[in-house]
């Protein structure tokens, strides 16, 4: 009977505070062509768009299990990166996309991931990385991602790693569970 | 009677939403090239040839129908006089595409003061804005980048700190998407990716912005869940 009462109690404390509506701001960020775009469009209709680069960003509201997330996609061309902090404030979670089998870019889409991971204003904000395009030959595995990026030392946040295909949709839902728990936890 | 009914449910059930979209820009940035092309395009009667188009003093509609949507554009004269029309259809339409002509560097600063005004519309800050550097076919034209640079070099050039507070806020506030494409709206280059950005941004755009100001609604269905349990 206690048991009852008490996951009674929860749920509806989790239904009071679904009444809230509260969004959860989430950026996503990554090189130019990780696939970021098809990614929303992906979680919000469900279905592969055409795209193109973008410049400036694309902004939806995603609804996902409980949360309403508002996501921003940012355009990742080098020279548009500089403006990605002028969308820090209120950033709940960072979503980073990979092209993981852009070898010869892995570098830089290190740097500037370890950038961000340094910005005062993202401190402790959670981080979902998709190492995305795992359908094309050669494409780097989540745990040769892993070790490829060597995050090892990131100790005061959460973050994990997830091989994603935007175009079939998989792993997305994936790396969203993951994002909702540890968003609830807070 | 029967006919009737079932004639309406089937328009009912195969009734398509419709959308609109307002063209805004200063004058001979080529809006109204722009729609003829759309409509040529996407509808079985070709628009306007290029050379038969005036300046605008007053608003052209055009139609295109898509398979799940009727996109409906409404072309808005951007002569000086004439501007003030464009904020009455601010709370009607779900995108607006501001077009400018990328190769009038001349009256570019002119453009991005008005440009400015109309990112900052606080009644179209929850819908998709896409700007357009039209006149791609031009040489000396500006590429999409050199377009951004431009904006950004003419912001740097109000430099203040007014100015940057209103940055930083004007970033807090939009709440839909942002982007800038390169058209040829003579030769066609460029239209159809642009109608594509558009249709897949506007079928939110007034939804989640309204259910966000307005809607009491998803509580409402928390309290008939609670009285239930």
């Amino acid at each position: 009977m206690g048991v009852t009462i008490s996951s009674l109690i929860s749920s509806l404390s989790s239904l009071a505070s679904w009444g809230k509506e509260q969004d959860v701001r989430i950026l996503m960020l990554g090189l130019d062509s990780a696939g970021k775009t098809t990614i929303l469009y992906r979680l919000q209709i469900g279905e592969v768009v055409s795209t193109i680069p973008t410049i400036g960003f694309n902004m939806e509201t995603v609804q996902y299990k409980t949360i309403k997330f508002q996501v921003w996609d940012l355009g990742g061309q080098s020279s548009i990166r500089p403006y990605w902090r002028c969308y820090f404030a209120n950033t709940r979670a960072i979503v980073y996309v990979i092209d993981s089998s852009d070898h010869a870019r892995l570098k830089t889409s290190r740097a500037e991931l370890l950038t961000l991971l340094a910005e005062e204003e993202l401190k402790g904000v959670p981080v979902l990385i998709f190492s995305n395009k795992q359908d094309v030959e050669g494409a780097l595995t989540p745990g040769k991602m892993s070790e490829a990026l060597g995050l090892d030392g990131e100790k005061g946040r959460e973050w994990s790693i997830r091989g994603s295909c935007a175009i079939k949709g998989e792993g997305l839902e994936e790396g969203l569970d993951w994002l909702v728990n540890v968003i609830q936890k807070k | 009677m029967a006919y009737h009914l079932i004639k309406g449910l089937i328009e009912h059930l195969t009734r398509k939403e419709e959308f609109f979209v307002i063209i805004v820009g200063l004058d001979n940035a080529g809006k109204t090239t722009l729609l003829e092309k759309i409509k040529t395009l996407y509808n079985k009667a070709p628009g306007l040839e290029p050379d038969k188009i005036g300046p605008t003093i007053g608003q052209n509609i055009g139609k295109i129908v898509l398979p799940s949507s009727i996109l409906q554009f409404w072309d808005l004269g951007g002569q000086r006089d004439i501007r003030n029309i464009w904020e009455k259809y601010y709370d009607e339409c779900h995108a607006v595409v501001y077009v400018v002509d990328a190769s009038d560097l001349e009256r570019m600063s002119e453009g991005w003061e008005v440009f400015d005004t109309v990112l900052n519309s606080p009644r179209i800050l929850g819908v998709p804005l896409l700007l357009l550097a039209n006149k791609q076919d031009l040489p000396g034209s500006l590429s999409i980048e050199n377009i951004r640079q431009n904006y950004e070099e003419w912001w740097q050039l109000r430099n203040s700190e007014e100015a940057h507070r209103l940055r930083t806020r004007r970033i807090e506030r939009r709440m839909a998407s942002l982007d800038v494409m390169g058209v040829s709206a003579i030769e066609g280059t460029g239209i159809r990716e642009a109608v594509d950005w558009l249709f897949l941004r506007v079928q939110n755009a007034r939804r989640s912005v309204r259910s966000h100001f307005v809607s009491p609604f998803r509580v409402d269905v928390g309290l008939i869940s609670i009285s239930q349990v």
